[in-house]
């Protein structure tokens, strides 16, 4: 967590960039991350609804469930992602986030499974760990909303 | 097989899709909710010819992702039974090196299954 936060710090230093945790996962990670960030930085959290609990009512579009508060135009982004994966979450708020005009737009995530990417040319310039293709619960990964409170990650064996 | 078949909104093809499983229409619907345009099996690639030229071996990968430039063939079979599939897409990589394409296996899909909550169990 340290070497990501003096990374992100010796990247921004003067820029005072804006921390953006996607909602839930990200909540534990942006927390130890932006205390470990030793630079002015701002926090802000967005939430978008999950494919999984759209498909229930029938085919729909993404939707925001949690929009910015901050404007950040001309401000330097940084997305906060628990896990980096097909990408499809992340090219999205990307996408999204570009339209408002931001100075940059960066991403860091806890975890990575690059060999799984369906959307390429990802801003993730910040990763903690490439991992295997592994369950995880705790330090905020979720399996239906459990195991969210581990303090610490676990691989996930059996279901 | 009878899927009901939404409206996508990110598919750039013109006749409407046909899907062969379950998987298949499920990774669509997640490419269209997050919308990535996506096509449904528009290319063919010729892998294998004979001496009068005849096509003896064909692939046709299942999606192809336009602004990504990219393949994706699913597959539902056990990753021991997958061999064949494996074979087809060392030819293609050979003989179209240009060409990205990425299979994601019964695994893969699992997995995807849990983190977008998706039913693929038929």
């Amino acid at each position: 967590m340290r070497e990501l936060g003096d990374e992100i710090a010796r990247d921004y230093e003067g820029r005072e960039p804006l921390l953006v945790g996607s909602l839930k996962a990200s909540l534990v990670f942006i927390s130890d991350l932006s205390r470990a960030t030793p630079i002015l930085h701002g926090l802000d959290f967005v939430e978008l609804a999950g494919y999984g609990s759209a498909q229930m009512g029938g085919h729909e579009q993404i939707r925001v469930l949690k929009d910015l508060d901050a404007d950040i135009r001309d401000r330097d982004v940084i997305v906060v992602e628990d896990v980096v994966d097909t990408g499809l979450t992340l090219n999205y708020l990307v996408r999204t986030f570009e339209l408002r005009e931001p100075r940059s737009v960066a991403a860091v995530t806890l975890l990575d499974r690059p060999y799984r990417r369906l959307v390429a040319d990802l801003p993730v310039r910040y990763v903690g760990f490439v991992v295997p293709d592994e369950l995880f619960v705790g330090y905020g990964f979720d399996l239906h909303e459990q195991w969210r409170n581990l303090p610490d990650l676990h691989v996930l064996r059996e279901i | 097989m009878g899927l009901d078949i939404p409206v996508f909104q990110a598919y750039r093809g013109t006749s409407a899709p046909r899907f062969a499983s379950l998987a298949e229409l499920e990774c669509a619907k997640v490419l269209d909710y997050y919308g990535v345009p996506w096509l449904y099996e528009p290319r063919t690639f010729v892998l294998e010819e004979d001496e009068d030229g005849r096509v003896t071996e064909a692939f046709t990968p299942d999606f192809y992702l336009p602004e990504q430039d990219l393949y994706v063939e699913l597959t539902v079979m056990k990753q021991s039974l997958v061999t064949r599939k494996n074979r087809k897409l060392r030819k293609l990589r050979e003989r179209y090196p240009d060409v990205r394409i990425k299979l994601f296996y019964k695994r893969d899909l699992e997995r995807l299954a849990q983190h977008f909550r998706l039913d693929l169990a038929s």
